[in-house]
């Protein structure tokens, strides 16, 4: 080993307590940066996934003018070649046709605006959690009667309705561009957990809103999962334009719920920001050690200046010093960083459905390990050390050994 | 001979204006190669100061610093740092070892930084510390050593990678009456088998007695300059 480096080592190795303190404040800041990664990337996971798996979908297909001005009266017409066309992928796990358009239901005590939902019961059910959801009542049957109607629970208590109750609801007809009234009765109270669904959506039969649209065969919307839910996210996919025609248009998450993108980014700019701060404590911290470390050793410096050692030599000792420190912070705080995501992920955060900015929180939160928190942020942390080490480095090369040494030579 | 040390005119002061203090003033000095020279004085004449600069670890305000002929002035910092390590020798006042490396590691530090390989420097280290009598305990911390020891390891460093000069600040200040005599016999013998020329401060009057020529210097001035 060469003298640097055995001069580093035995310096580090000398106050054993800052080295610690140092290491402890390194390694906590590795920790705690691969760690908020695991958590924010597990969190917008859950986020996308309850927000695209409670009702939505990873995609959806729409009429191109339907999409722009929520125009009912723009169709999906060539459902079966679109089918067909998402089957060929091979990477679509479920869809579900819908017909929707906005509407009143009222009961003996109110009336409220909702948005009228038709839906096939069994092709739903590969791609909402709607079957899940339902809290009293039965789900929709194909094969049951045309006027079953599944209502949010909170829709429920502003309609002041229960199970079995009437409701009449009413839609325009947009083949007879008459008001269309149906009698339903409540079959089943579903609550997904999230204001905006609860309270705006009613599921009716696919058949009986269709014909009280209207429609025909046609449909609004054909919702739809991926095997690889990740792949919804991906705009750069072929698939999205490969099941678009000169009328419809597919889209994922990220075009279909703008907003939510814009949190997912907004979460990425906490977690900068997040990083950002930690570092800054981290680097001070680091400073503060190193420094301390010199003006014990100034006297020192002073006298192997004094002897003949080169400025740069001393520059690169603390820089070594930094190295050793930050090698050894690395492989702790690597490791305990690894035990406490994987600790977390195995346990779990619940949010019991929280509503967070609109979404519910639909499942536990588990931190999720990536190669980034063992590659590229343990090298950031080892940056950020070495960075740090540069001023303190630079300050004991610039100490004048006649004033370091005193009075003395 | 060309001598060693020369120094021209030095002077060296701090502050301005009515904090200005002299710190040596217009000193004239020449030392030739073999020399065993004490430059005495009391504490605050400027000894320390005079020592600094001729060792390049300080910068004069007026005056020239020649060692070996050459001006530490037109020096720059690597040539200086190099210069230092070749041709000069320290021995401080409170030892000032590396405290992280043991005697022997002490003394090779500047032969490692000279490039010396390592079977010639582990000889050397090893025969110099027997010379200053510390056989057996090359490899002991500083700390494992007593004051006198200490400043033995320091001589040996001094020495050991044979500079031209050697520079002591008040070697013995540190060490009790008996030690001090014994390190400064140590040092003579040295400079006699040597022919190392040695340049101390000192107001010990003692150890005065044993060096062959005294400059005093007070309030920053030489006052007397005698050859014994």
């Amino acid at each position: 080993m060469g003298l640097t480096w055995t001069l580093a080592l035995r310096n580090i190795l000398r106050n054993k307590r800052r080295t610690g303190l140092t290491v402890l404040l390194i390694s906590c800041t590795l920790v705690a940066l691969m760690f908020t990664d695991a958590y924010m990337q597990a969190m917008g996971d859950v986020m996308i996934r309850s927000a695209t798996r409670l009702y939505p979908g990873d995609g959806q297909i729409h009429n191109v003018a339907y999409r722009a001005e929520m125009d009912a009266k723009e169709q999906i017409s060539n459902v079966a070649e679109h089918i067909e066309n998402l089957k060929k992928t091979g990477l679509v796990s479920g869809y579900s046709l819908r017909a929707l358009d906005f509407g009143m239901v009222s009961s003996t005590a109110n009336n409220l605006p909702v948005q009228v939902v038709g839906i096939d019961a069994d092709l739903e059910k590969t791609v909402s959690k709607l079957a899940l959801s339902i809290e009293h009542g039965d789900y929709l049957d194909n094969d049951g009667g045309d006027n079953q109607i599944l209502i949010g629970a909170a829709l429920a208590d502003l309609l002041e309705v229960e199970l079995g109750d009437r409701l009449v609801v009413s839609l325009n007809n947009y083949q007879t561009d008459e008001i269309e009234q149906r009698l339903f009765r409540v079959s089943g109270i579903f609550n997904l957990h999230s204001r905006f669904f609860d309270e705006g959506l009613v599921f009716i039969k696919l058949s009986m809103a269709q014909t009280m649209l209207g429609l025909g065969d046609n449909v609004h919307e054909i919702a739809f999962n991926l095997y690889d839910e990740s792949l919804s996210g991906d705009e750069t996919l072929p698939f999205w334009e490969q099941q678009s025609t000169d009328d419809t248009v597919a889209e994922g998450w990220k075009k279909l719920m703008p907003d939510l993108a814009s949190m997912m980014d907004m979460l990425n700019y906490s977690l900068f920001i997040v990083a950002a701060i930690l570092f800054v404590v981290a680097v001070l911290g680091v400073i503060n050690a190193m420094f301390m470390s010199i003006y014990e050793r100034t006297y020192e410096f002073g006298v192997i200046l004094a002897i003949g050692t080169r400025r740069s030599s001393v520059f690169v000792l603390i820089l070594v010093e930094g190295l050793m420190l930050a090698i050894i912070s690395l492989l702790i705080g690597t490791l305990l960083g690894g035990i406490l995501i994987n600790s977390i992920g195995a346990i779990g955060i619940d949010y019991g459905n929280m509503d967070f900015s609109g979404v519910a929180l639909a499942e536990v939160i588990r931190p999720e390990t990536r190669m980034r928190q063992f590659t590229s942020i343990p090298f950031s942390v080892f940056v950020m050390t070495m960075v740090a080490c540069i001023y303190p480095a630079v300050n004991a090369a610039r100490i004048v050994p006649a004033t370091a040494l005193h009075k003395s030579l | 001979m060309k001598p060693v040390i020369e120094v021209r005119s030095l002077g060296r002061h701090y502050g301005a204006g009515d904090t200005l203090i002299k710190a040596l003033s217009d000193v004239n000095i020449v030392i030739e190669p073999g020399e065993f020279t004490a430059i005495v004085g009391p504490s605050g004449s400027g000894k320390s100061t005079l020592l600094q600069l001729i060792g390049g670890l300080d910068i004069p305000n007026d005056g020239t610093v020649l060692l070996k002929g050459k001006a530490i002035s037109d020096m720059s910092g690597q040539e200086l740092s190099d210069f230092r390590r070749d041709h000069i020798g320290f021995i401080f006042q409170a030892y000032n070892l590396i405290p992280v490396l043991s005697a022997a590691e002490n003394c090779e530090y500047i032969m490692l930084l000279q490039g010396v390989s390592t079977v010639e420097r582990k000889e050397r280290v090893y025969k110099m510390l027997a010379e200053v009598g510390l056989e057996g305990k090359e490899s002991r911390l500083p700390g494992q050593l007593s004051g006198g020891q200490q400043q033995r390891v320091a001589v040996a460093r001094a020495m050991v990678s044979q500079p031209d000069i050697i520079l002591a600040d008040e070697p013995t200040a540190n060490l009790d009456s008996q030690t001090g005599m014994e390190l400064l016999d140590m040092m003579h013998d040295l400079n006699r088998n040597e022919g190392m020329t040695f340049v101390f401060s000192t107001h010990d009057p003692k150890i005065m007695d044993r060096a062959s020529r005294l400059i005093h210097i007070q309030d920053g001035q030489v006052i007397k300059d005698e050859t014994r």
